[in-house]
């Protein structure tokens, strides 16, 4: 008998008050249906884009004759094309994903985000896809919209498991092979590795023209590194384990902690992607409310 | 170092303890899952140089604190002027030079050499050497004495001022002959001395031997403890040659009279000194004014009362640097006659010698000589005899002529020994003994050298050299012994010599051998009388102090006869527990006779500050592991301090360095916390 699929990252609550937030895409989509986001296809839609001269073989039907009446000149009416969004998660299951607090764990937090932005994503007739970010990429969803489709990605996510080595980078590269067409692509992941190799797989994504975002998670421990005593530090992701004196090396630690993230904040600024660094400790809901009022062009001033 | 409460040091490796904290602090550490393991990789890739050796040194200076602590706490003590204490001996073995000139003082204080050697010797042995043996070998008696309380050396009868002269070696060899019978172990030595050359004699030939034997003590360590410091101020007096005269109108004492003055820079200024005399209780005083170092009054004169045949008298001089050389004491009785005996069967030979010891030098004393035939040796009249011509073959140690002999020459009388004409070497005496018959072949063989500045052929008072230069010798014997040349022939061979008579005793007289023979066949000895003559004066001028009533003697240990009635004279009051030691006029009883009168004075050799260099010092102790500490009077130093001081500041300092270690780094713009915490949002 199979094992009961999980879905307690989804918490209705949350999912009714983030409802009135739409997700919006940084740039324009090319959806296989009509939707809500901007499409680089110009269309019939409500959204005036321009005029521009009539030219022979256009439709008569689009002439706009009130200006024609004024002018005397012939001149098309075009208005913006609306369609549907592709949201694709890539969630990073290397086994670092697995700390944290039994029940609130990087991964535990990743698939709130995930679920949670899934959910809105699908409720708005956008589609979505999941893509796990461990080495043999094992987990692959395209996206497709519909709630079969959602039902698949929810038990997707409820079977990700975090261990072994990092494996996001290639997984990323892959993924965007593998998204033929624009997306708004957002990565969960704690990127606790060599930050350089991001910067080609982020760039390999803006290629693509594809929409990134990123949630980089972090615990309040990893920053503050307060212990009191000799620790033997054991690896997550299976490597050697480490004897150390925190109170020898917590400034040299402190010193890579901001090596670390300068590399990483200079990699984001360089690429244009949707950053969010986020600590474990702050309620999603805010970290998602944010997200999204950030992507709405209304309220995206506030949000910053 | 040593350590006055060392059993403490047992706690030395509690200074281990911020290591085993350590460790165990390590050991009990914690286990937890890691995921930011690359900054913790990464930190302690950057924590592998500076942090590390600040880590070690944390450690190290609490180590060093603990450390420096537990060495407080045993109260370790180190040399004042020098790490002189290595750790404890089994054995310390003090030399102490008692000699006169050691009491050389601060007026104001009174402290002399003496004193303050014994009182930094008492300091060191009382913080180190409570469990050592403690041996005290003084320089006036030679005798080893085994200490059971050190706490205050300076009130032992052994260590009391003398006015003696010091043997530093002889001090050194009874300290080793100590060392190999006890066999003492680990042993140090420690020498407290004044480096005056006449006590310590570089020219000494024992030197080499005690260089060996020292060297050879892989458990001995030596410590010179020198008070080279000379006087700024002292002025000495000796009263020498006193002889009673008789004149048509009274008696008068005549004597010879020197002051001298030392440790005075050139220029020296012209001075003038009272002298006090007293004679017999009479006292009169004379002024004498010194150009020089030196103002010698010969033959002063002092007009005595008709009753004042017999009696003892000082001359003094105003309280200086050293109270020791301010006196000199004499005594005089009626003059003994002057008595010569020669041993020979050789008429010319005796004949000469007869003649010249007859015939008078002084006034008023009796000169005598007889002469004897080899076979009637044994009717020497010895009680009476100053001066004893041997010209007979050697007897044999055993025999009673051989005792007798010696017994002659250790009440201080003179003996000269003539060549036999036998020419058999035969036996051998006071490690002497006569070699061959060496004749001239045609020249006769001239004078090459002899000793002007002392003994028999040394020149006059007015410093005219005898009229050796004249001297023509046919026939002389070679002879082996040990001995000081006193003339040598062109090739070198010695022909007058004086043999080296230590052994014999402080009161010993001396021995000479001459190697020819006064007739006309041998030498011009008799022909040109002179040198002869005086040769024979001088020889026979010591020997008659010994038969006198009345003599005048170095202060030396045995220097009075034993088995006697001794009464001070000079203080009656304060008879001194060795009246050998201490300069004063004595009356001996002997058991069966007449009192003798004896005036026991300071070795001259003490008026002499020269001191040994430390270059020479250096030659003597070459090869021997040895420490000098050169002292002053009033220096307040001390041979061994506690610095337990000392150690408790190397703590405090240890825990600042560690405390200063331990401070947190100045938080730069690197590490702000701004960094640390996550943006709003880094860009869209």
């Amino acid at each position: 008998m199979p094992e009961p699929i999980q879905r307690d990252f989804l918490d209705p609550a949350v999912l009714g008050r983030l409802m009135g937030l739409p997700l919006n895409s940084r740039h324009p989509m090319v959806g296989s249906v009509s939707g809500r986001h901007r499409s680089p296809v110009k269309g019939s839609a409500l959204e005036f884009a321009q005029y521009r001269k009539y030219v022979p073989g256009d439709d008569t039907r689009r002439l706009d004759w009130r200006t024609w009446g004024r002018t005397d000149r012939y001149y098309i009416k075009e208005f913006e094309a609306d369609t549907n969004l592709r949201l694709c998660f890539i969630v990073d299951t290397s086994g670092s994903m697995a700390y944290g607090e039994e029940g609130n764990t990087r991964l535990d937090y990743a698939r709130r985000i995930a679920g949670t932005l899934a959910y809105l994503a699908a409720q708005q007739g956008d589609a979505v896809g999941l893509y796990s970010g461990s080495k043999d990429f094992e987990h692959e969803v395209p996206a497709k919209r519909g709630p079969i489709h959602l039902g698949i990605i929810f038990n997707q996510l409820g079977q990700l498991n975090a261990n072994g080595e990092s494996g996001l980078v290639s997984s990323i590269h892959q993924a965007a092979e593998k998204i033929s067409q624009r997306a708004l692509i957002v990565i969960v992941s704690d990127l606790l590795f060599e930050p350089e190799p991001l910067r080609e797989a982020l760039q390999h994504l803006r290629f693509r023209k594809h929409d990134v975002a990123l949630f980089h998670l972090l615990d309040r421990q990893e920053l503050d590194f307060d212990f009191d005593r000799p620790t033997r530090f054991v690896d997550l992701e299976g490597g050697p384990s480490l004897l150390a004196d925190p109170s020898l090396i917590d400034r040299r630690y402190r010193e890579a902690l901001t090596n670390y993230f300068k590399t990483v904040d200079e990699i984001m600024n360089h690429s244009v992607i949707d950053y969010h660094r986020i600590l474990l400790d702050e309620p999603y809901e805010q970290v998602l409310a944010r997200f999204l009022m950030g992507r709405n062009p209304k309220t995206a001033r506030s949000a910053r | 170092m040593s350590f006055l409460q060392p059993l403490l040091l047992a706690g030395l490796p509690l200074a281990l303890l911020p290591l085993i904290i350590h460790l165990i602090n390590r050991h009990r550490h914690r286990t937890v899952e890691w995921a930011a393991m690359l900054f913790l990789l990464d930190a302690r890739k950057m924590n592998k140089g500076m942090a590390r050796l600040r880590q070690i040194l944390i450690l190290s200076m609490r180590v060093l604190a603990v450390a420096m602590l537990i060495f407080a706490a045993s109260r370790p003590l180190s040399g004042g002027i020098l790490a002189l204490t290595g750790g404890k001996a089994d054995t310390v073995i003090v030399l102490l030079d008692r000699s006169a000139s050691m009491e050389q003082q601060i007026l104001e204080t009174g402290e002399s050499k003496r004193l303050a050697a014994l009182d930094k010797l008492t300091d060191l042995l009382e913080k180190t050497g409570q469990s050592s043996e403690i041996v005290l070998i003084d320089s006036a008696t030679l005798k080893p004495v085994v200490i059971d309380d050190s706490t205050n050396l300076a009130e032992l009868p052994q260590t009391d001022a003398t006015s003696t002269a010091a043997d530093i070696p002889a001090l050194l060899q009874i300290a080793i002959d100590y060392l190999v019978t006890n066999e003492s172990g680990r042993t140090d030595i420690w020498v407290a001395s004044d480096q005056r050359e006449s006590d310590w004699k570089p020219a000494s030939g024992r030197w080499q031997s005690l260089r060996t034997k020292l060297a050879a003590q892989k458990n001995v360590r030596l410590f010179l403890l020198n008070f080279p410091e000379a006087s700024t101020s002292n002025y000495s007096i000796q009263a020498s040659n006193v002889q009673r005269i008789q004149t048509p109108e009274n008696l008068q004492l005549i004597f010879d009279l020197r002051v001298g003055r030392e440790g005075l820079d050139e220029p020296l200024e012209e001075v003038t000194l009272p002298v006090e005399f007293i004679i017999n209780g009479t006292r009169t005083v004379q002024e004498v004014t010194l150009i020089d170092r030196e103002a010698v009054l010969q033959g002063h004169t002092i007009s005595l009362g008709n009753s004042d045949e017999r009696g003892w008298g000082q001359a003094s001089l105003p309280a200086d640097d050293n109270l020791r050389d301010n006196i000199s004491y004499l005594v005089f009785d009626d003059p003994a006659p002057r008595k010569t005996v020669i041993v020979s069967d050789d008429p010319d030979t005796r004949d000469a010698i007869i003649a010249a010891a007859k015939a008078p030098v002084e006034i008023g004393a009796t000169y005598d000589a007889i002469a004897l035939d080899e076979t009637a040796a044994a009717q020497v009249p010895w009680q009476e005899t100053a001066l004893l011509f041997w010209h007979a073959p050697l007897p044999s140690p055993d025999s009673t002529e051989a005792k007798l002999l010696t017994q002659h020459v250790k009440s201080g009388r003179t003996l000269i020994f003539l060549p036999p004409e036998t020419s058999e070497v035969g036996e051998s005496l006071f490690g002497f003994s006569w070699g061959k018959w060496q004749e001239s072949s045609g020249t006769p063989l001239e004078v090459g050298w002899w000793r002007t500045e002392s003994e028999l052929l040394a020149n006059t008072r007015n410093g005219a050299p005898l009229p050796l230069g004249d001297l023509k010798l046919s026939k002389t014997r070679f002879y082996t012994s040990e001995s000081q040349p006193l003339l040598k022939l062109e090739s070198g061979e010695p022909v007058i010599s004086k043999l080296i008579t230590d052994q014999l005793g402080p009161t010993a007289g001396n021995i000479y051998i001459w190697g020819t023979l006064p007739r006309t066949d041998h030498s011009t000895f008799a022909t040109d009388g002179v040198a002869f003559f005086v040769m024979l004066h001088r020889a026979l001028d010591p020997g008659v102090n010994s038969v006198s009533r009345a003599q005048s003697r170095d202060a030396s240990e045995g220097t009075l006869p034993a088995l006697n009635v001794i009464r001070s004279l000079s203080s009656p009051d304060q008879s001194p527990l060795h009246p050998d030691l201490n300069a004063g006029a004595y009356e001996v009883t002997p058991l069966r006779g007449d009192p003798l009168l004896f005036a026991l004075n300071r070795p001259n050799s003490e008026d002499s500050a020269k001191t040994l260099t430390d270059e020479g010092i250096k030659s003597l102790l070459e090869g021997v592991d040895y420490r000098q500490i050169s002292d002053e009077l009033g220096s307040g130093s001390s041979l061994a301090a506690e610095v337990w001081r000392a150690f408790l500041l190397a703590m405090a300092l240890a825990l600042i360095v560690e405390a200063a270690l331990c401070l947190p780094p100045k938080p730069g713009p690197e590490s702000s916390p701004l960094h640390l915490s996550p943006p709003a949002r880094q860009s869209s």
